[in-house]
């Protein structure tokens, strides 16, 4: 037996060595079987592991506490909608004030996206938690140098979808382009640059602005979201409520 | 090792056996199975989704999770726990501990590997490499060159696991970064095609590494319809990959979609949704090639017994 066995084992072997390739396949086919529920949810029914629970418990703490304080007061709900919107207004304002601060000079305009706000300020008492919903990522807020060839396709991209900007005011043309647009109350010079208050994000071309890819930004320093929480602190510190309306800046 | 036994041993030589009908040798062909659970998109979410919080409210939550993991470990003895990227970002945990807690809880719930996802350079190469420590298991990506970075030589493109006697290839595959990271988040990363580094990884994995199975995490995202590499098209272009466990896109998937890739090679892709809201599960039966098509034309090539 002994002796059959590794014969007919060279034999095969030889014959496997002969008409395969160098690669040599592994001999098992993984067959799938798939589960009732190839996507099972974990939900209220399933009681937490207590290992895992105890582990998180301290940071939950921690995130609680921290969470839960209370920074401003917010009379009406600042939302956001398509084109310009009390919301955007409001962060896009606070931008380009920060940036004026960090970088010790005026700043021309502001610039955020819908897209980046991810949550809205709900009317009543505001607490760091709602900015964490509104503002989840880390993203730095950071000053762009801007020819006008390339201010013009940030309006351009504006107009498309009538996002506002802060300190800016334009219309959008029966042609879909931004006309009359006046920046810092002035009208717009083509052979001028300017400064742009805006995200990291998206001034690496985040959300398609892929014209502010070849710029170098400033870095501030600041995140965007300690920005918009420092802003709210101080306007409660000076007795003043968190609002923001619409006013015209695209028409 | 004598020559009997490695013969004996060898997948080549049983499989050169049972082609040739050895009755005695042939009857192996049950298997044993294979147990795979994953997730993607995590996103720190450590505790479910809070009340109010719409149509997944009191979902997910990590304590959970394991519960799951737990009681599926205890009736199935090999399990392999994988992730396809995005652990960070989304909840304060994340903001406050950087990841710290995620990649702890990982740890203790034992996932085997994951991938990295476009979020998990939030904090750039230094906040990755700062939490990696966190992590006892490996984060896999072929497709990312860090060798110009601090986190030079700290991944591997793929991890061979051993689980019922049968090799498991598992490889990972990141998205372009271009324009959905921050430049300065990940430096002088290089990314590479996904299609062709997966038909390298793969081929490596089939040959060099003789796997029986094997699966690709990927941060790729499910579908576009633009030209933008996609798993149904990774699926579709490289042959040989069992399983794509899919990320990014954020898809919820009821079953895992089959794709027919070249060679008649069937792929599946599976994606779970994201935050923890579900853990994705498919098991694998392992049995014997009744029939190598490569073989088939075994008779005409002259044969010479030892």
């Amino acid at each position: 037996m002994h002796f059959l066995r590794s014969r007919v084992a060279s034999l095969g072997l030889l014959l496997a060595v002969a008409v395969t390739p160098a690669c040599q396949r592994a001999a098992y086919v993984a067959k799938p079987t798939l589960a009732p529920a190839t996507a099972q949810p974990v939900g209220q029914t399933l009681p937490p592991d207590p290992k895992i629970a105890a582990l998180i418990e301290p940071y939950q703490q921690k995130v609680t506490q921290q969470m839960a304080e209370v920074i401003g007061n917010a009379p009406v709900a600042l939302k956001k909608n398509p084109g310009e919107s009390p919301l955007a207004n409001f962060i896009a304002d606070i931008q380009r004030q920060r940036a004026s601060a960090a970088m010790g000079s005026p700043i021309d305009v502001g610039v955020i996206t819908n897209g980046g706000l991810r949550a809205e300020i709900p009317a009543g008492p505001i607490k760091l938690g709602g900015i964490f919903e509104l503002m989840p990522f880390e993203n730095e807020l950071v000053v762009l140098d801007v020819p006008g060839p390339v201010m013009q396709q940030l309006f351009d991209y504006s107009a498309r979808i009538k996002m506002a900007i802060s300190g800016a005011t334009y219309t959008v043309g029966p042609d879909g382009k931004a006309t009359s647009i006046l920046i810092g109350g002035k009208s717009f010079n083509l052979a001028a640059t300017y400064t742009v208050a805006i995200s990291d994000y998206l001034a690496g071309g985040g959300d398609n602005m892929v014209f502010f890819k070849t710029i170098k930004p400033r870095g501030t320093g600041v995140l965007l979201r300690n920005a918009i929480a420092d802003h709210i602190r101080q306007l409660t510190k000076e007795g003043k409520p968190v609002e923001a309306k619409v006013e015209g800046r695209v028409r | 090792m004598n020559r009997r036994d490695f013969l004996k041993n060898s997948t080549l030589g049983a499989a050169s056996l049972s082609l040739l009908g050895v009755p005695a040798l042939a009857a192996d062909t049950k298997g044993s199975r294979l147990t795979i659970l994953h997730t993607n998109d995590m996103h720190s979410r450590i505790e479910p989704f809070p009340e109010g919080s719409g149509q997944f409210a009191g979902m997910g939550g990590m304590a959970r999770r394991a519960t799951l993991i737990q009681q599926i470990r205890a009736q199935e003895p090999n399990v392999l726990l994988l992730d396809s990227g995005d652990v960070f970002q989304g909840t304060p945990y994340f903001n406050f501990f950087e990841g710290e807690l995620e990649f702890k809880l990982m740890s203790q719930m034992g996932y085997d590997a994951g991938t990295l996802g476009n979020h998990d350079f939030d904090n750039g190469l230094e906040g990755l490499a700062k939490q990696l420590p966190n992590a006892n298991f490996p984060f896999l990506i072929a497709n990312y060159d860090f060798s110009q970075t601090l986190l030079a030589g700290r991944f591997q493109p793929y991890k061979v696991f051993t689980k019922a006697g049968h090799r498991i290839g598992v490889f990972g595959l990141g998205i372009e970064m271009a324009g959905l990271v921050a430049d300065k988040n990940f430096g002088k990363t290089v990314y590479l095609d996904p299609i062709a580094t997966a038909r390298t990884t793969v081929a490596r994995l089939r040959d060099t590494e003789r796997c029986d199975l094997v699966v690709c995490l990927s941060h790729l995202g499910y579908q576009y319809k633009n030209e933008k590499v996609d798993d149904h098209k990774l699926a579709a272009q490289v042959a040989g990959i069992d399983l794509i466990l899919g990320g990014h896109t954020h898809t919820f998937l009821d079953a895992p979609v089959p794709i027919d890739g070249p060679n008649g090679h069937r792929t599946l892709i599976n994606q779970v949704g994201w935050s923890g809201i579900n853990l994705g599960r498919i098991d694998y039966e392992f049995e014997r090639k009744s029939r190598r098509p490569s073989v088939a034309s075994a008779s005409v090539v002259p044969v010479r017994t030892a």
